[in-house]
């Protein structure tokens, strides 16, 4: 149950894109092409969820001590490349239709910020293997949210209706940081009397 | 005389293209690359600072090492070893800036490495290395980490006067203060109208050139 309880607050109170802006930069490529929604979603959360789980296993073995949390972001680094090639290679043996279908995107899915924002955040904030793949599900689920739901607004957003100075990035800024204050509601706080 | 039309042709391409990196295609206001840390992190002055450094010398050094990269490694193999080197960079950066700035660099948490994985690496090598000389593109990284730069530096001053009422221990006159632009959100709304005046400065000036040469 805490399981469950941890996804569903990653994903909406502590959201990867509205609460930290992990991935933000990938979010406008992203969510142009609503086709490839679903695989996006799938392979990213695969992809953070393989890592994070090895990861876990990296972070009990070596205990990082001062000097050494510099040589973290390499380890975890080097983990991803093996995660994204063997997955590219399984693909490509097993299920070449898939593979190519998502090899467009499936960099994207495994080199933008949310995934090492991910294994990071594991790092500081959890201690159990049912917390690593928790918070790594979560960001993914979290992120893919964000995407959704600036890919539902993407044409208006870019349309020829927007004012010109606003129209596209601009105002995708400002809709992202709309939602972002309606997410931070669901945190809730004490109004001062 | 040919041959000297050919050189000036080649050094306006040059003016042209560091000009564009710089400010027609400036990396943050109009490419929204590198915008994690800036919405999340560069809510005053002093983080902007740290910011600005972090990622000119993470950027900057892994550019130039990834330019070494043969192009006839594959695409997704290529991908890896840009973001190993940035992570090689990373740890000189850390050893570097954690002597110099410790405080505001623990203050970053996971935004320092993060500027490993920053969409202008990847970008900038894979569409600048295959046609230009190294001298040109290292110059062409330059003014394109400038660019952001000064932006953040801006974007930073101006979220802090908004957000606290002040620069640093400098309280200012100012009548009202926003306390959301410290946050994230905040942090995507005041990015998003930079972007949008950004655009409106790039109008002015190509109809200040229109008229110039009417």
């Amino acid at each position: 149950m805490n399981f469950i309880i941890q996804i569903i607050t990653v994903t909406f109170f502590q959201n990867a894109v509205f609460s930290r802006a992990l991935g933000a930069s990938a979010l406008p490529q992203i969510s142009r092409n609503k086709k490839n929604l679903a695989g996006f979603f799938l392979s990213m959360t695969y992809i953070m969820t393989v890592t994070g789980f090895i990861c876990f296993f990296i972070d009990r073995l070596w205990e990082v001590k001062g000097f050494e949390q510099v040589f973290l972001p390499m380890v975890y680094i080097l983990v991803l490349g093996l995660v994204y090639i063997a997955t590219l290679l399984c693909l490509w043996r097993f299920m070449y239709k898939t593979f190519r279908k998502m090899r467009k995107y499936i960099h994207i899915s495994a080199f933008n910020g949310a995934v090492l924002g991910s294994v990071l955040l594991n790092h500081e904030l959890c201690d159990t293997l049912g917390q690593y793949i928790a918070l790594s599900i979560g960001i993914g689920c979290g992120f893919s949210l964000a995407v959704y739901l600036v890919s539902t607004a993407y044409d208006k957003l870019y349309s020829e209706d927007a004012p010109y100075l606003f129209r596209g990035y601009p105002l995708l800024l400002i809709y992202v940081g709309i939602l972002g204050m309606a997410f931070f509601g669901f945190t809730g706080h004490q109004i001062r009397i | 005389m040919e041959h000297l039309s050919e050189a000036s042709k080649v050094k306006n391409k040059h003016r042209d293209m560091l000009m564009e990196s710089f400010f027609k295609k400036n990396s943050i206001l109009v490419n929204g690359m590198v915008i994690t840390p800036v919405a999340a992190f560069a809510n005053t002055l002093e983080n902007a600072v740290t910011l600005s450094v972090s990622f000119s010398i993470i950027t900057l050094f892994t550019l130039l090492f990834s330019s070494f990269v043969p192009k006839r490694v594959v695409y997704a193999i290529r991908i890896i070893i840009y973001t190993v080197i940035g992570s090689l960079i990373y740890v000189v950066a850390a050893i570097l800036l954690n002597h110099l700035m410790p405080d505001k660099i623990a203050d970053m948490g996971i935004y320092f490495p993060l500027l490993i994985i920053n969409s202008l690496i990847v970008s900038r090598s894979e569409v600048i290395f295959s046609r230009e000389r190294r001298s040109v593109v290292l110059i062409d990284i330059i003014f394109c980490i400038l660019g952001y730069a000064i932006v953040v530096l801006l974007f930073g001053v101006i979220r802090e006067i908004l957000g606290s009422g002040g620069i640093g221990n400098h309280v200012l006159a100012v009548p009202v203060i926003y306390p959301v632009f410290r946050t994230t959100f905040g942090g995507f709304l005041l990015l998003g109208m930079f972007a949008a005046l950004y655009r409106a400065v790039l109008l002015f000036v190509k109809r200040l050139k229109e008229t110039g040469v009417k």
